[in-house]
C-alpha cells in the first residue's frame, strides 16, 4: 500500500561494521536465559506447579527467544546505517520499529564515544552525536573502533569551524 | 563544567563582595524541610511507639539532620555577581562553588512559598539554556528579600547598570506593557480541566499510606465500615453512577480550588527591554521572566472536557524552560484554562503576531491514519474486555467488568475517530504548526529557525501503511514537537519546506 509517487530516504552510505551481529546476539541472550531461568524455576520447584499452561508459556518463550536471537541481529545490521556531509550527519537505525535523524553539522553540541564492557570484548564503540535538544540526540552503534575515532575527529573538527551557539 | 574546585578559582579583577542569603532563612528553611517531611516522620514515630521499637527515635535525629542541613546551608553559602558570571559556593564538608556565564542566562524564575511569604523572602532560581543536564544545570538562591530578588532579575535579564537594592523598588521598575490578566469569572472553567482527579488521587494515595503505616484499617471506622457495607449489598449498576457523581463532586471542588491558589492574579506582562513576565499564586507566589529572544513559539492545549465549554490553555515554547515536570511545571504558562479565544489573543500579543499561527488551516492526513487511529482504539478495548472476560471465568473479576468495556467501544471508536480529526500540520508564516490528540488536543506552532533536527520514525506498520511520524526536534521546550501519522513523501517534503537545504540531499525519488 506505500505510496508509489513523490520522495522517500534514502538509505545512508555507510554500514557499521559486522561484528555488532554478534555483539548484538550476545546482549540480548541474558534477558532471555533469566527469563526462561524463571519460568522453569517456577514450575520445577514448588511441591504443587502450575499446570501445562505453564508449559505452553515456556516452550512459547523460547521459540521466541529463538526466533528473535536468530532474526533480530542481522535484520538491525542491514538497517543500521550513518553518514556524514558537508551540512550534516544522518543515521538510519531499528529493525521492527525504524529511525531516520538528521542533525546539521552546525547545531550540533558534543560528539562522544562511548565503549561498554561489550562493546570493548567486540571492539566496537558507539558515537553519540548531541545537538541542543533533548529529543535529538543521534546515536550510531556497533562501529569499528578506528572507524568511530576518525569519526569523531571528522565531526569535531566540522562542528569547531560552524558558528552560532546551536540552540 | 558549572562545578569548580573552590581553591582552583582565581580571583577576579576587583570582585564584588560575596553576599550571604537571608538570615531568616535559619528559621524558614527547617520550618520548610519539617512541614515537607512531616507526614513520614510522624508516621515512623507513632509506628516506633506502638511496637515499642528503638527506631522511633529516628525520626527525631530525621527532624534534627533536616534542621541542621538548612542552617549549614545557610551559613556556608555565599553568592556574587562578577561582570562575567554568577556564582554560589556553599556546603560545610562537600563545598562546592557553581558559576553561571551570565550571557547564558535565560529565564530567571522566582518563587515564594506560603513559608518564604511570613518572612517577606523569595527563592531565585536561574535557567540556562542546556536541556540535558536537568537540575545540574540549575542555580538556585534560596533565599533573599523580595526586593534583593527583583534587583538581580532585572539585572540579570536586562544587563544594565546594577541598582542598589533598596532603591530598585522605589524606581527600579522598567516600564511594563500587559498582554494579559486572568478575569475571576474563568474560575468557572476549573472544573473542565480535570485536575482535580489527580489532587484527590493523590491525597487517597497520601491518607492511604499514612493509615498504612500506622496499621490504621477502613474498618476501624464506624462511617466506613458503615458505607463499605452498603457498597457490599447494593448492585454495582447502582454504586458505580454514584462513586462516579461523589469523585465528580469532590474533583471539582479540588479543581476550583487549585485554579484559585495557583493561578489568582496570574498576568503576563512584556517589559520595554522585551523580556515577558509571568505572575501568579495566592499562598504559593510565582514569577517566571524569559528572555524574549529564547521564545521558539506557543502551544495551545485543550482537552475535551475543555474543548466542550470552547476552553483551552496556552504554554509558550521556551529554551530553558523545561515544560511538565515537578516544579517546573507551569513555568511556561501564558494561559491557565480560559476561553480559547483568549489563549490564542495572548500567544498571538506574545509571538507579536497579527494573529496566532496555531489558528491556521491545516493540512489533513491520510485516510490510513484514520484506519490506524480506529483500529488501535478499538482493539485496546477489546483487549481488555478479553482480559476482563478471562478474569470472570477465572473468578478473580466480578461479571460487569467486561461488559463495561464492551459498552466502552462505541465511545473508543468515537475517541480514534476524533484522534484522527485532530491531526494535521502546515507551515505558516515561517511556524511550523501541528496538532494531536483527542483528550488532550495540542496545537503546537514552532518558529521554523527554532528545528535544529528531524527524527522519522516508521513503525514496521506505519511503514505498510506508507506513513511516517515526523518529529521537529528544538532546543525549547519538550524538545521534540511531533506530526504524526502524515503520509511519508508529504512528511519529507514538509521537512524540506520548513528547513530548506537539510533533508533535500537525502531524498530519493519514490519508485
Amino acid at each position: 500500500m506505500s505510496e508509489t509517487t513523490g520522495v522517500r530516504l534514502r538509505a545512508p552510505r555507510h554500514r557499521i561494521s559486522r561484528k555488532a551481529i554478534p555483539y548484538w546476539t550476545v546482549r540480548a541472550l541474558p534477558g532471555w536465559v533469566v527469563l526462561l531461568a524463571i519460568e522453569i524455576a517456577v514450575k520445577v520447584l514448588p511441591d504443587d506447579p502450575p499446570g501445562t499452561w505453564l508449559v505452553a508459556v515456556i516452550v512459547a518463550t523460547a521459540v521466541l527467544a529463538l526466533v528473535h536471537l536468530a532474526v533480530m541481529p542481522s535484520w538491525r545490521y542491514r538497517v543500521h546505517r550513518w553518514e556524514v556531509t558537508p551540512t550534516a550527519v544522518y543515521t538510519q537505525s531499528g529493525w521492527f520499529d525504524q529511525e531516520w535523524r538528521v542533525a546539521p553539522l552546525s547545531r550540533i553540541q558534543t560528539v562522544d564515544t562511548e565503549r561498554g564492557p561489550w562493546e570493548q570484548l567486540f571492539g566496537l564503540a558507539k558515537v553519540t552525536v548531541t545537538t541542543a535538544s533533548a529529543a535529538g540526540p543521534l546515536h550510531i552503534h556497533g562501529l569499528d573502533l578506528d572507524v568511530a575515532r576518525q569519526l569523531v575527529d571528522d565531526l569535531t573538527a566540522a562542528t569547531e569551524a560552524s558558528e552560532g551557539d546551536a540552540t | 563544567m558549572t562545578e569548580l574546585d573552590v581553591a582552583a578559582a582565581p580571583p577576579l579583577n576587583e570582585p564584588p563582595e560575596w553576599l550571604r542569603l537571608n538570615g531568616k532563612m535559619v528559621i524558614i528553611s527547617p520550618l520548610k524541610e519539617v512541614v515537607r517531611a512531616a507526614v513520614p516522620l510522624v508516621a515512623v514515630f507513632v509506628a516506633g511507639i506502638s511496637t515499642h521499637n528503638w527506631w522511633q527515635w529516628l525520626s527525631l535525629v530525621g527532624v534534627v539532620l533536616l534542621i541542621a542541613r538548612g542552617v549549614t546551608h545557610w551559613a556556608t553559602a555565599r553568592y556574587r555577581i562578577t561582570d562575567e558570571q554568577v556564582e554560589l559556593r556553599s556546603g560545610l564538608f562537600n563545598r562546592k562553588t557553581r558559576a553561571v556565564p551570565r550571557d547564558r542566562i535565560r529565564t530567571v524564575d522566582i518563587t515564594s512559598e506560603w513559608q518564604h511569604r511570613l518572612a517577606g523572602l523569595s527563592a531565585l532560581k536561574i535557567g540556562t539554556g542546556r536541556q540535558d543536564k536537568g537540575k545540574d544545570d540549575e542555580l538556585i538562591l534560596d533565599a533573599i528579600t523580595k526586593a534583593e530578588a527583583e534587583r538581580l532579575r532585572t539585572l540579570l535579564l536586562t544587563k544594565a547598570v546594577p541598582a542598589p537594592a533598596e532603591q530598585s523598588v522605589v524606581d527600579g521598575q522598567p516600564p511594563e506593557a500587559e498582554l494579559v490578566r486572568v478575569d475571576r469569572r474563568w474560575t468557572w472553567y476549573a472544573p473542565f480541566t480535570l485536575s482535580g482527579i489527580a489532587v484527590v488521587a493523590a491525597a487517597f494515595g497520601a491518607v492511604w499510606h499514612f493509615a498504612n503505616d500506622l496499621h490504621i484499617r477502613p474498618d476501624d471506622f464506624e462511617i466506613i465500615r458503615a458505607a463499605l457495607g452498603v457498597v457490599g449489598t447494593e448492585s454495582p449498576w447502582l454504586l458505580i453512577p454514584a462513586a462516579a457523581v461523589a469523585l465528580l463532586v469532590v474533583a471539582t471542588i479540588a479543581s476550583v480550588l487549585g485554579y484559585i491558589l495557583s493561578y489568582w492574579n496570574f498576568s503576563v506582562t512584556r517589559e520595554q527591554s522585551g523580556t515577558l513576565h509571568i505572575r501568579h499564586g495566592l499562598l504559593n507566589t510565582r514569577s517566571v521572566s524569559i528572555e524574549e529572544a529564547r521564545l521558539r513559539g506557543v502551544e495551545v492545549k485543550e482537552t475535551l472536557p475543555l474543548r466542550l465549554v470552547r476552553g483551552g490553555r496556552a504554554t509558550a515554547v521556551v529554551s530553558g524552560l523545561r515544560t511538565g515536570r515537578g516544579d517546573e511545571r507551569g513555568g511556561g504558562l501564558l494561559l491557565p484554562a480560559a476561553p480559547v479565544a483568549q489563549a490564542h489573543l495572548v500567544a498571538a500579543k506574545v509571538l507579536r503576531e497579527p494573529t496566532d499561527p496555531t489558528t491556521a488551516a491545516l493540512t489533513p492526513h491520510p485516510a490510513a491514519a484514520l484506519r490506524r487511529r480506529i483500529t488501535r482504539a478499538v482493539a485496546a478495548v477489546l483487549a481488555l474486555a478479553l482480559v476482563a472476560w478471562i478474569g470472570y471465568q477465572l473468578d478473580i473479576l466480578p461479571f460487569w467488568v467486561w461488559i463495561v468495556f464492551l459498552v466502552l467501544t462505541p465511545f473508543s471508536a468515537w475517541l480514534g475517530y476524533d484522534r484522527y480529526r485532530s491531526l494535521g500540520h502546515t507551515l505558516a508564516n515561517g511556524y511550523l504548526v501541528s496538532r494531536s490528540g483527542s483528550l488532550v488536543r495540542e496545537t503546537v506552532a514552532l518558529r521554523s529557525d527554532g528545528v535544529i533536527g528531524w527524527r522519522v520514525h516508521a513503525s514496521y506498520f506505519q511503514r505498510r501503511s506508507g506513513l511516517v511520524t515526523l518529529v521537529a526536534t528544538t532546543a525549547a521546550g519538550r524538545g521534540g514537537y511531533h506530526v504524526t501519522d502524515a503520509g511519508a513523501s508529504h512528511a519529507l517534503a514538509f521537512a524540506d519546506e520548513v528547513v530548506p537545504d537539510l533533508v533535500a540531499q537525502f531524498l530519493e525519488p519514490a519508485t
